[in-house]
């Protein structure tokens, strides 16, 4: 058997999480690697060293790059030149003129990563329904390609209106510009980077496409060539933002869907988890040092939008909803007007909280939980820091005399603080959604995810919380789940009364041709190879879309259609914004079609059961609602199916600590998952 | 004098935890009432307010919400109390309110309230408030020229929309005949009943889980460390009177009568009184306002500069006093017209950052273009043989401040966190080619900093239609601070270089012909320091970017 191992990389910040399964003996196995700021692939490779001894036994290898998001972040994308249409290119600099932050009256948009003065109006002009007003302005494209070329641009983006109801202008734009300029420069047209309306939007698409494309590019063929060296003989895929994977060959020519792939393991690891368990709501957290993500899994899948944001910059994109909410373990607790406050300050990585020893003062929830005796301060983040206990109570004592308390109720009133602010952020984020959080389970993973979990279902009414096997590595499990991706738009603008259902079809048709075709290039066998379709519907007048899923390409043609259609939409409706108005005339907005290749996944790796009720523990003094408790300390890789125990306990592991309080009580399921359960609950 | 506050003798963790919860209460509120509402304007644009208040009627919470309506949603529960008497509320029940010279604002903004139970006693009040479409005025969306209140649709006062759990029928029934569009109105009544009910039962966990004595002594606290914060930022500023005085261009009717608005504010100590009594008395065309919405403008003025980061609640505006005239522009009397209520109160704002410009030279900013620059328009599609109403308003510049320029085509205080159209959606759904959108080369005030720069908007009609526009503060363009120049005012030109070329700012129902053009330029915002202080590679980058041009580089910057 060619390739033993399935390996997925997750790359953060501080660490890059790897996980690997082998085929032969059906575990998986996590570990961790420092993360090289400044060559990623270096991380990477070390990664992959220390998970397998012969990289030609690699058989599948799936990473989240975060070459892009980096590049963006910190503003070291490549210089672009925009070519938009005569008259309206300030359209990008207008942004569309909202102000986000409505008592501020500093107010300044989002930087825009292009400056007017790199902004070039070329002449054409499509109209609304496709038909060609004005011809493109040949000459003034190659007079701007000469002065591109002058001036060190590392990529065009190009936008004009209607691009995608006729692109004609845009591809002759690009062919003029590859004739002028050779075939290395770098040309996003809109129309590619997002097929779907709304000029500011499909610009700003393509400008991000453009900006970030290169670095991705040179990055994935930098490190491809570097694991080929070593002998690492399969493709490396690549996370997308939507959840789906790409090989790094496509991913170069998609760079703009790769942008937002960090964090979403996660949600993918929370939805296989929810189909493997049987529970189709899931609130997932995923809380580190410096940060803390919510996603939610409804009806067994990770909520998706059609849109994303970057510091304010818009992307027409399949993207899975991260909701960043909080600061994680580096809050810090301050006074202000004689009160407390925790957070939304964070003390970083650096100098981070106290008890990291690396100049900070200020008390952090980290050291509140270090001086409750909720985190040990050798296991922290896999024993790669050694917390300072003395300095963590040093930081809250300062604070806890300023209000008279004791150094103990100061720090048990931070983390109160902390969770009951954590859990208003999650409840508001389910109500906008329309999802009540009682009727999910919470899953907690990331370093600190686990700590606070328990606490956080209690804020929320939530019954029962799952800690997965590798919490610190839980995203990185998660991209050994998902499928080939490929995602398609065809705007199709229509008012229910003229559609076309014959062409309806014959549109998706042409689209799942094109999707399934792309697949071959994925490397997807024939027989894996499917096509899901869906239409963005709204009601007249509204501005919102919901994506309305379809049977098949050919559904639109059959009688009845557009009565299924309104009921399907009137049904969604009622369940995401709580009302519906069937009978109402409905719009029909965007085709989509996800071309999905199945790879072979590995199910989760079953745990083995317990053979005595027994398990090796010690116990140690935990603090809970004022008390110290005596608590039972175990290893998770003790704990078997069939354990189980009552809380206070804390559960540790290398990449994560489980802190269960009083009244609760653990148990081990088939796949070696935690439950935690309150016990005045079922 | 400067006041001092006692700490309550409350455990410092419990009341932060219920202050963070009061907040999110409201924001579950808003969250709740963006997920249900039916139309754009609410959850596109944030044309709305929640609020959760307690027995006292004091702001226990709320969302950012549009600023204009800040801190007015218990002018209308104490108006009902007033009205109708304490005994008056009852479990179950839930009241409606949109009277203009109660609420303040134009009939188009409704209120909807009820008050809080907990276990027989009333515990509060939530409120929520959010533009309707339409509430039947004369025109279609509301009149740019009425000229008494009851062209401008139903005005209800405070009545039951539900009672003891119970919809009252009769008043839903009327509500719905009276309005253009019942299903997208009752819609947005039902989010806004939504919205208050998860407020209520929010308030209700709350204080069962604490206890009312011990919410009660938070809520103290609370109160207490805002009026702290906030008394200590006005101690600051030096004692003394600070004048500002602004015009609006006309009320829409007179078009060559101006209306003067002056604001005096007196700084005492860590006390502050902000007086509007000399502004002109209201007017026959509909620029007026009831009081409630003057004070909330002085209150977005003064918590600009005085506590921006700050959730409101009641111990919010307590260093703060108002003087509003009944019988002027500012505090209305029936049967003053009110539908555009709110171009004085952009101005206001503006104006409470120009008095204390000597003061808080570091906070203030330079004028912004204020108002919402609205063009309307109507006719039939020929492409689809449909009616269709297209309402825009469109951006332009802000001032500039201490350490920046201002920012460049943006929305106006007033209309929240608004979008324009785009050009793809506007020229699909509305027979309009829009042939330009660019911004407006030299419109903002030039300065050590430079105000933003207005945008210039172009449609060409592909059939006959009819438009009606209101572009307001060309009589005083967006004011520079401490040498920075003024803006450019607002323009608006019809068919611009044809013989028929026309200029005008307000009309109502202009008929246009297919092929005709309409241009329309916003202002800038004002610049702050003398521009010759400015850098020269600043200006020049502003040469290279486009945001002046090279004579103004010369004339203005002497670069």
């Amino acid at each position: 058997m060619s390739g033993r191992y399935r390996v997925a990389m997750d790359i953060g910040g501080t660490f890059t999480d790897v996980v690997t399964y082998d085929r032969q003996d059906g575990v998986f196995a996590a570990s961790k690697a420092s993360t090289t700021p400044g060559n990623l692939s270096e991380g990477v490779l070390v990664g992959v060293d220390a998970v397998v001894e012969r990289p030609a036994d690699i058989a599948f290898l799936v990473h989240g790059t975060t070459q892009g998001l980096n590049a963006f972040l910190e503003r070291r994308g490549v210089p672009v030149l925009l070519l938009g249409t005569a008259g309206v290119e300030d359209s990008y600099h207008i942004a569309r003129g909202p102000r986000t932050r409505l008592y501020d009256l500093h107010y300044r948009k989002p930087v825009p990563l292009v400056p007017r003065r790199d902004i070039v109006g070329i002449g054409g002009r499509i109209a609304a329904d496709g038909s060609e007003l004005t011809p493109l302005d040949e000459e003034a494209v190659r007079k701007a390609a000469r002065g591109a070329a002058d001036n060190g641009y590392g990529a065009i983006a190009v936008a004009f209106l209607f691009s995608y109801k006729n692109p004609a202008h845009e591809l002759r734009t690009r062919e003029i510009l590859l004739d002028e300029l050779g075939a290395d420069v770098t040309v996003s047209l809109s129309h590619e980077a997002a097929k779907e309306w709304r000029e500011y939007e499909r610009t700003s698409s393509a400008v991000v496409d453009a900006y970030t494309g290169p670095i991705v590019r040179r990055y994935l063929v930098d490190l491809e060539q570097r694991l080929t060296d070593r002998g690492v003989a399969v493709p490396l895929h690549v996370m997308q933002s939507s959840g789906g994977i790409l090989t790094a060959d496509s991913a170069r020519r998609r760079p703009l869907q790769t942008l937002l792939s960090g964090p979403v393991g996660g949600a993918i690891a929370c939805a296989e988890l929810s189909g493997h368990t049987g529970r189709p709501n899931l609130i997932g957290i995923d809380m580190g040092g410096t940060s803390f993500d919510v996603s939610l899994i409804v009806d067994g899948e990770p909520d998706v939008s059609a849109e994303a944001q970057l510091e304010g910059l818009p992307m027409l994109m399949s993207v899975v909803n991260i909701h960043t909410v909080g600061a994680g373990g580096g809050s810090v607790a301050w006074v202000e007007a004689g009160g407390l406050r925790v957070g939304p300050r964070s003390a970083g990585a650096r100098p981070g909280p106290a008890c990291y020893g690396r100049g900070g003062d200020e008390p952090t929830v980290t050291d509140a939980n270090l001086v409750l005796g909720r985190i040990d301060p050798d296991g922290f983040a896999g024993g790669q820091l050694t917390l300072d206990t003395t300095l963590a109570a040093d930081a809250v004592e300062g604070l806890a005399e300023q209000f008279g308390l004791t150094t103990t109720a100061m720090a048990e009133g931070i983390c109160d603080i902390a969770n009951a602010k954590m859990a208003q952020a999650i409840r508001t984020i389910t109500v906008a959604r329309g999802i009540e959080p009682r009727d999910s389970a919470l899953v907690a993973f990331g370093g600190a995810g686990p700590m606070h979990a328990a606490f956080l279902a209690r804020e929320l009414g939530i019954a029962e919380t799952v800690v997965p096997r590798f919490p610190g590595a839980f995203s990185a499990w998660g991209m050994l789940q998902t499928q080939i991706r490929q995602d398609y738009t065809e705007p199709y603008f229509f008012l229910d009364e003229d559609l076309d259902g014959a062409d309806m079809a014959a549109t998706l048709a042409r689209m799942e041709k094109t999707g399934v075709d792309s697949l071959s290039s994925e490397g997807v066998a024939e027989d894996q190879r499917t096509a899901n379709h869906s239409v963005d519907v709204r009601y007249e007048a509204q501005e919102y879309t919901l994506t309305v899923p379809l049977t098949d390409a050919e559904e639109p043609s059959r009688p009845g259609f557009l009565t299924t259609l309104a009921e399907r939409f009137a049904a969604l409706h009622e369940a995401r914004y709580g009302h519906a108005n069937l009978g109402a005339p409905i719009e029909l907005v965007t085709l989509r079609t996800a071309a999905i290749g199945q790879v072979a996944r590995p199910a989760p790796q079953p745990w083995p059961a317990a053979t005595s009720a027994e398990f090796p523990h010690q116990l140690c003094t935990v603090v809970f609602d004022g008390e110290p408790h005596e608590s039972v300390v175990v290893r998770r890789d003790d704990l078997y199916v069939g354990h189980t125990f009552a809380g206070p306990a804390i559960v540790v592991e290398d990449t994560a600590t489980t802190v269960v309080p009083p009244d609760h009580t653990v148990g081990v399921d088939d796949i070696g998952s935690l439950l935690i359960r309150r016990k005045d609950t079922k | 004098m400067t006041t001092t506050l006692d700490r309550v003798d409350i455990d410092p963790v419990t009341v932060e935890i219920i202050r963070n919860a009061l907040t999110s209460a409201a924001d579950d509120m808003n969250a709740t009432l963006i997920r249900s509402a039916y139309t754009p304007i609410i959850y596109e644009c944030g044309d709305c307010v929640v609020a959760l208040l307690d027995a006292d009627h004091q702001v226990l919470g709320q969302s950012a919400g549009l600023p204009i309506f800040l801190g007015n949603l218990e002018t209308c529960t104490l108006a009902t109390e007033e009205r109708f008497g304490r005994e008056v509320w009852q479990p179950g029940d839930v009241w409606i309110l949109n009277d203009s010279y109660l609420g303040g604002t134009h009939l188009n903004d409704v209120t909807i309230f009820g008050p809080v139970f907990d276990d027989g006693t009333l515990i509060g009040f939530t409120a929520s408030r959010a533009h309707w479409i339409d509430v039947g005025s004369k025109d279609p969306g509301g009149s740019m020229d009425s000229v008494t209140i009851f062209q401008e649709g139903l005005r209800l006062g405070p009545q039951k929309l539900v009672d003891g759990g119970e919809p009252v029928h009769g008043v839903i029934d009327t509500i719905g005949t009276n309005v253009r569009f019942p299903y997208p109105t009752t819609g947005d009544m039902n989010a806004m009943i939504a919205c208050i009910t998860m407020g209520e039962k929010r308030l209700q966990e709350i204080v069962r889980r604490f206890g009312l004595d011990t919410v009660e002594a938070a809520r103290d606290e609370i109160f207490r460390q805002t009026e702290l914060l906030e008394r200590a930022v006005i101690e600051a500023i030096p004692d003394g009177v600070y004048d500002a005085e602004g015009v609006l261009d006309n009320d829409g009717i007179d078009l060559n009568t101006p209306i003067p608005i002056r604001l005096r504010i007196t700084v005492s100590g860590d006390t502050i009184d902000l007086d509007v009594t000399e502004s002109a008395d209201q007017t026959v065309g509909p620029v007026n306002c009831g009081v409630a919405q003057a004070v909330s403008a002085l209150r977005v003025g003064y918590k600009l500069l005085v506590s921006p980061d700050l959730p409101g609640n009641g111990g919010s505006f307590r260093s703060m006093t108002t003087q509003v005239r009944e019988g002027s522009v500012l505090g209305a009397r029936s049967p003053a017209a009110c539908q555009w209520y709110f171009s004085h109160l952009g101005l206001l704002i503006d104006m409470v950052a120009r008095a204390l410009a000597p003061a808080l030279p570091d906070s203030v900013a330079g004028a912004s273009h204020g108002d919402s620059m609205i063009i309307l328009t109507a006719g039939v599609d020929p492409r689809v043989g449909r009616e269709f109403v297209s309402l825009e308003a469109t951006v332009g510049g802000w001032g500039a401040w201490q350490g920046s320029d201002g920012e460049s085509a943006l929305i106006n205080n007033v209309n929240g966190s608004l979008k324009d159209i785009p050009i793809e959606v506007h020229e699909t759904r509305y027979p309009w080619r829009i042939t330009e959108y660019r911004i407006r080369e030299d419109s903002g005030g030039a300065g050590r900093w430079r105000g933003g720069n207005g945008v210039i908007r172009e449609y060409e009609a592909q059939t006959d239609l009819s438009v009606s526009l209101w572009f307001e503060r060309s009589r005083q363009p967006a004011w520079g601070l401490f040498g920075g120049e003024d803006a450019v005012g607002p323009e608006v030109v019809v068919n611009p270089g044809r013989p028929d070329e026309r200029r005008l700012l307000k009309v109502n129902g202009l008929d246009l012909k297919a092929g005709d053009v309409v241009r329309c330029s916003t202002g800038g915002g004002g610049g702050y320091g003398d521009p010759v202080e400015r850098s020269a590679d600043d200006v020049r980058a502003d040469v290279s970017d486009g945001n002046i041009s090279a004579e103004a580089a010369m004339t203005r910057y002497g670069i």
